[in-house]
Order: C-alpha cells, then structure tokens, then sequence
C-alpha cells in the first residue's frame, strides 16, 4: 500500500505541473496575438490623423538663389507645406529650390534634382541626400559648384535652427564631389558672408 | 634676367659643398618638386563652355605650358598628376603631391558659372568646413603633437591617426597657401587683363591633404562666351602659364 501511495504522488505532481506549463503555454500566445494585434492597429492608426488634420499649416521659409548680375547668393521667400517633422519640411524647401524662382533669379541645381531624402539627426547635422541627377545633368566649374552647394546648405541651415552643419550625400552614400571641385566628405557650416544684403 | 639669375643664385649660396654636378648625379632624388594638377580629365570634363570647349582640354594645355616653363627657367621636378586626357580620382592628385614629396601644388582650372556673364579669374587656398575655434584646437594639436605621434599610437588606432593627420595636412600651410595665391593673383591680373576676382577660400577636395602649400587657380570662365574664345587661343593659354610661372618665382623670393 505504502508503496503503491509513494508511486501515485510524483505522477500526480508531474500532471499538475503539465496542466499548468499548458496553460500558461496557452496564455502566452492568445495574450501575445492579441498584443500583436494591438500593435498593429496602433501603427496603422496615427497614420490617418495628421493628413486629415494639418493640411492647413503652412511655414514660410527662405531660399537661396543666383543672379545674373553678381556672383552673391540672393534670398527669395516662399510658402511650404508645414510638418510632419522638420525633416519633412527641410525637403520640402529643397523641392522648392530645385524647381527655381519666381522672380527671374536662376536655380543653382539641375531641373531634375531629386531629393531622395533629409534627415535631421540629434547632432545637429542635417543630412541631404540627392539622387544622381544632381551630378549627371550638369557640367560644374568651381563657381556653380560652390553655389550648388552653399544654396543647399544655407536654405537647410537658415530655416530649420536645429541645423548646425549640412552633409551632401548622392544616392545615399558619401561623394567625393559633384563635378571635382567642393569636397563633400564633411559636413558644411553655413555660409551667409555669400549673400547678398 | 638679373631676378632669374637670383633664383638660381640662393641654392648655390646657401649649399656652398655642393659641386655643380650634384643636381644630375644621387643628389637628383633630393631636388625639389613642383606638383602640377590640370584639373578634370577622361570621363570628367570639368565645366563646358556655350562653344563645345571642356575643361579638362584647356587646363591640361595651360599645364603642359607651366610645366615647359618651370623646368627651362627653375631648378626644380616638375611632376604633373595627369599628362593626357585620362582619369585621375580626385584624392589621387593630392596623394601623387604627398607621395612625391612635393614642395609646392598648382592645381589648374578654368572657372564655369551658371551666370553667362560671370567673368575673370580667382586664386584659391583651402578652407575646412570647421569652425575657427575647430580650426585653432586643430593647429594646436597638430603643432603639439605630430612629433609624438608616430611612436606613441598602437597599430589599431594609427589608421585613425593618419586618417586625421592627412585631413589637418594643408591646414599647417594655410599661411604659405594663401601668399602663394597672393602672389599668382598679381600676376594673373596684370598678365591676363581678366577682371581680377582676388584670392579666396574655398573647401576643395583636391586641396585637402596635401602636405606642402597648395593653390587653385581659376583662369577666366569657360562658361562666358567671350573668355571662352580666349581660353581656346594658345596665347591665352600661354600667357596663364606665364603669370602663374611668375607668381611662383615671387613667392620663391621670400621662401627660397
């Protein structure tokens, strides 16, 4: 008797301990798909609102541009689409630039300059990224190269005060330069002494 | 003719052993050297101009002329980064500079605008993309620690070192850089008749990194019709040669 009692005890323990291993087993996944659930309609949901939201704010920003009549950079301001983040907004200035004056100042990027991307890291270096049509569709000398750059980097910096320094990239990654002139392995201070008053 | 003859005269003066068959002789590797870089080349033509001319042709002809020049009237090697129409990387050309230890660097160029009326020509020397406070803790550690440096850093970390180094060399020569500039810019401006756009700084990639003083000359706009139909002449051409030539003797004057 004693001995069949000492055998039936661990069998029993050892069914309990499954029965709770298959619970929390169970619980452990329903809870976890649900989990999963809620996290997916959480990212799908903050998408809607700003768009819906924000169209309204507008930002005015300044940007930079050539004259035929100096070799100075000349201000000109233009009305963008505010928001989401200042990264967004930066781009959207950019666009701007790219797609020239509505005074008769001259673009001092290629027509076809695509932005690909800007982002605006903690460090206060924002990064420019270009595809390669800002290389390919045009011929520079030190001068146009030097404007390219600098309009680049003064309607970014003067715009968005969180911007210290402005790094040129071409289809994501580091150029030598963009016709052999301006080096673009570093990240570049604004420079407003090339502006016109 | 007598200011010739006084570049000639301050070697001999100041190495009075050496005998005059020292230049041909072992002593050759010792000579000086003059880096001439003429800018673009191959798949990279630099600016065009309204006529069909690339840069990569002028400045490669104006070199070939200064390189003529310098070895005639100097007594120094004269090394060109490119002597045809070919591609050279950009940290190609300061790298030939520093392995041939070179003295001086002359980069070619002729300037491109998208302004057609953009005129005369420019005398460049380096400036970093950092701040003067960047630039003073720079010099500072350079000054103090070049020395040091090559017997104090383990074999992980030189790399970095160099790599530091090698971005802070043209930093060390910004003061000859820019006299040089000064001095090639005069005579730009009487020798050319173009407008005289002065010296000024700009942060060239071809000028990082070069281990003695550098400069980059912009004779006239090939994207200006008018300076474009000099720029083809072999008068023209000559005549860029001829003043950057004579701005190199002048700065040979005060650092012989």
């Amino acid at each position: 008797m004693a001995k069949s009692k000492n055998n039936i005890k661990p069998a029993l323990v050892l069914a309990l301990l499954l029965i709770v291993l298959a619970v929390l087993v169970i619980i452990f996944f329903t809870g976890g798909e649900r989990e999963r659930v809620r996290r997916r309609a959480e990212a799908a949901a903050p998408k809607a609102p700003p768009q819906a939201a924000e169209p309204a704010a507008r930002k005015t920003v300044t940007l930079f541009f050539l004259s035929d009549d100096d070799d100075l950079l000349h201000r000109e301001t233009r009305e963008i689409a505010g928001g989401p983040s200042a990264s967004d907004e930066a781009q959207h200035a950019l666009a701007e630039l790219v797609k020239g004056s509505e005074k008769s100042l001259l673009s001092p990027l290629p027509a076809e300059t695509r932005i690909r991307q800007v982002f605006i890291g903690k460090d206060g270096v924002a990064y420019v990224d270009f595809g390669r049509e800002i290389i390919d569709k045009f011929s520079y000398g030190s001068s146009s190269e030097l404007a390219a750059v600098y309009a680049v980097v003064d309607t970014v910096a003067f715009n968005f005060k969180s911007v210290k320094k402005v790094a040129i990239l071409v289809e994501g990654a580091e150029k030598e330069t963009l016709g052999g002139h301006v080096d673009l392995s570093q990240p570049f201070l604004p420079d407003y002494s090339i502006v016109a008053k | 003719m007598l200011f010739l003859l006084a570049v000639f005269a301050r070697p001999a003066l100041s190495q009075p052993a050496a005998d005059a068959g020292a230049r041909c002789g072992p002593e050759a590797a010792k000579r000086r050297t003059v880096v001439i870089d003429p800018g673009h080349g191959g798949i990279e033509l630099g600016a065009k101009g309204k006529l069909g001319t690339f840069e990569k042709d002028i400045t490669l002809a104006i070199a070939l002329k200064l390189k003529a020049l310098i070895e005639k009237n100097m007594a120094f090697q004269v090394v060109l980064t490119r002597d045809r129409d070919m591609d050279v990387a950009v940290e190609n050309r300061s790298a030939i500079a520093n392995n041939q230890k070179a003295d001086l660097f002359i980069s070619i160029h002729t300037n491109g605008s998208r302004q057609k009326s953009a005129n005369g020509s420019e005398t460049f020397f380096l400036s970093t993309g950092a701040t003067p406070d960047e630039e003073t803790r720079r010099l500072a550690y350079l000054e103090n620690n070049s020395s040091r440096i090559e017997d104090h850093v383990d074999k992980k970390s030189e790399e970095d070192v160099k790599m530091i180094l090698w971005d802070m060399a043209q930093t060390a020569y910004i003061r000859q850089s820019s006299q040089l500039a000064e001095m090639i810019q005069a005579e730009l401006n009487s020798l050319l008749g173009t407008r005289d756009r002065g010296i000024k700084q700009a942060p060239f990639k071809v000028l990082t990194g070069v281990a003695c003083p550098a400069v980059l000359v912009e004779a006239a706009f090939i994207s200006n019709p008018e300076e474009e139909k000099e720029l083809v002449t072999d008068e023209f051409q000559s005549s860029v040669a001829e003043a950057v030539y004579r701005g190199l003797a002048k700065y040979l004057q005060v650092y012989p």
